[in-house]
């Protein structure tokens, strides 16, 4: 069977290659699997937003995927109300030795300190343009925070004349988010030790949102130094 | 970002579920105000719940919230109920509250103690039987007591419950009329006569930390007598009582041996008070599992909680049982927490939350943590 599918592999790619390019551009969401799975390789990542599946419907694309064979949903793939793609990547990325609970039960406390810590702060506010202006949502906060710690640049290390050049070139956006979550956890973990981490990352997030504090600094101390280094931008391409 | 959150505003005003009476006197609850929330005095908080009684949780609530609020629920109700069709000459009845963990057997009892303040008893109140008997701090003031051969006093624990119960019953406390009925002699030099007020006995053993065990003692039996003799009608609360049947507590003495809660003489005084051999009082114990270590938590129900001992010591009781919230209560709350700002979201959450809460008010408390 595994030889067969082998052999079919390959054939199978080229004809589905037309319509998975079509799906990349509908889907956002797709199950990253980091080492090679018992999956062949045209299984389809699971669609399991409810959102994402009536789009499907609209767009009539339901019929042409449904005989294509479909990988199983991750535990924390969910069509809940309340789940959220920057939400479970962000616990991936607190946990440690696999402990998904832990980190999972961290970012919630987080979370919640967050809430609380707003939630103050709008009962404190006086007047109503000022409450207007606060965001209760900890989620809305988590967004804003990362958007905020995204860096614009990246500075790559070439090897020109025995001498390595810092130089400073595009980044993916994937990377930019990857660098603005571990920046924060870095900010984070930088704290006193009797400091709980929901409470500093509560902070942490506070500060990234509001456009101040440690993240931010670091991220606009990069772009500076691509900025300093831009004499070496050529050296990206020659 | 504004606009979603005006629609939110729009939605929940729009919304006619009414989460919120504006009866605040428990005497007045009557079945139509199940679910719904009427907001505690502050004042009258900090008198009731100062030194315990609200679990940590819920006064963490209270601040986010700005207000404490309790939910009118039907157990409550029903005690109440019966607390007014009591009659006062025959011996005192005792109600036992029992419950999942996070049902609001607490929550209940400070409902109830709301209405034994509004009604003018004297309250006695254990805010948490485990802080005594189970939680071991460091330092952990015990010493062998001077008048009880063999047993062990906690002398800090019991000063501080005196300063709680002379919080509560300021009122009667300043009244005087309360006397005590025997002259007690604590040292040489020390004593308190007879006829002298309630509250000397009490400040006696705020200030002679030493003696404070035993003014609990001479305490619990003076309000015995002085129920007996109709002069106050007696209101006890007892928070965590299956925690004095516990074989064991996590108390050592100083030569490593093990403390039976038998032994210690808070928990003589108390479980005498918890006798029916007195008239005009009310006794509400509550059974929590978590008063007990959690390879003992199998069951919250009270046989299993009490062991025979604690069954058959008050075995005339009416079992009340606190249980999870009803629809109505559930979206109540619900619609409470949206006001709160607590809970976000479309309306589809509250479904979801229904369902992975299974509708026990603390696991949905907790829930809406994060969201």
């Amino acid at each position: 069977m595994s030889n067969i599918a082998h052999k079919i592999g390959p054939l199978a790619k080229c004809v589905l290659q037309n319509s998975r390019l079509n799906l990349w551009s509908t889907l956002t969401q797709y199950r990253f699997y980091p080492r090679p799975t018992s999956f062949p390789d045209y299984f389809q990542n699971p669609i399991f937003r409810k959102e994402d599946q009536a789009k499907l419907i609209e767009n009539n694309e339901l019929a042409r995927i449904a005989a294509v064979p479909v990988k199983p949903p991750a535990s924390y793939e969910t069509s809940s109300v309340y789940h959220d793609p920057l939400v479970s990547k962000l616990i991936n990325h607190v946990m440690k030795m696999g402990n998904k609970k832990l980190a999972r039960n961290l970012v919630e406390k987080s979370f919640e300190n967050i809430k609380r810590i707003q939630i103050e702060r709008y009962h404190l506010a006086s007047t109503p343009e000022e409450k207007a202006k606060i965001i209760l949502d900890p989620k809305d906060i988590l967004y804003k925070a990362i958007e905020n710690s995204k860096p614009l640049l990246q500075l790559l290390p070439i090897k020109r004349g025995g001498i390595t050049y810092q130089v400073p070139g595009p980044i993916t956006d994937k990377r930019s988010l990857f660098l603005a979550i571990k920046w924060l956890l870095e900010a984070t973990n930088d704290k006193e030790r009797t400091v709980h981490f929901p409470e500093q990352f509560a902070w942490e997030l506070l500060d990234a949102a509001n456009n101040t504090g440690k993240v931010v600094k670091r991220k606009q101390d990069l772009h500076r130094q691509c900025e300093a280094n831009r004499a070496y931008a050529h050296y990206r391409w020659q | 970002m504004l606009s979603r959150n005006i629609r939110f505003l729009a939605r929940r005003y729009s919304q006619a579920v009414t989460f919120r009476t504006t009866e605040c006197s428990p005497s007045q609850h009557n079945e139509n105000q199940i679910g719904l929330f009427y907001s505690l005095n502050n004042d009258l908080c900090k008198q009731l719940f100062a030194h315990g009684g609200l679990p940590k949780s819920y006064m963490k609530q209270t601040k986010t919230f700005t207000e404490t609020t309790l939910m009118v629920r039907l157990p409550a109700l029903e005690i109440m109920n019966c607390i007014k069709a009591t009659d006062f000459d025959k011996p005192a009845i005792r109600y036992l509250l029992y419950g999942e963990i996070g049902a609001g057997k607490s929550l209940t009892l400070a409902h109830l103690l709301h209405y034994a303040y509004e009604d003018g008893y004297l309250i006695v109140h254990v805010p948490w039987v485990s802080e005594w008997l189970r939680r071991v701090p460091r330092h952990k003031e015990m010493s062998n007591s001077q008048t009880h051969e063999g047993f062990v006093d906690l002398p800090l624990d019991a000063a501080a419950w005196l300063l709680h119960f002379k919080m509560q019953n300021q009122a009667h406390l300043k009244k005087g009329d309360l006397k005590i009925s025997k002259e007690y002699v604590w040292s040489k030099r020390e004593k308190t006569p007879q006829g002298a007020p309630l509250a000397e006995l009490v400040e006696h053993g705020i200030t002679r930390v030493k003696y404070s065990c035993d003014v609990v003692d001479a305490l619990v039996n003076e309000i015995k007598i002085l129920s007996n003799s109709k002069q106050c009608k007696t209101f006890v609360a007892i928070d965590g009582f299956n925690t004095f049947l516990y074989p064991l507590t996590r108390l050592r003495t100083p030569t490593k041996k093990k403390v039976a809660p038998e032994e210690v003489t808070l928990t003589t005084s108390f479980m005498e008070l918890t006798k029916n051999d007195w008239v005009n009082g009310v006794i509400v114990l509550t059974a929590d599992q978590l008063g007990v270590p959690p390879e003992h938590q199998e069951s919250h129900l009270p046989k299993y909680l009490l062991y025979k001992k604690g069954f058959e010591h008050i075995d005339p009781f009416v079992p009340v049982e606190v249980g999870r919230y009803s629809e109505r209560e559930f979206f109540s709350c619900a619609s409470y927490y949206r006001d709160r700002l607590w809970l976000r979201g479309p309306p589809e959450t509250e479904g979801e939350l229904k369902l992975a809460s299974a509708c026990n008010p603390y696991k949905f408390m907790e829930m809406c943590a994060p969201l």
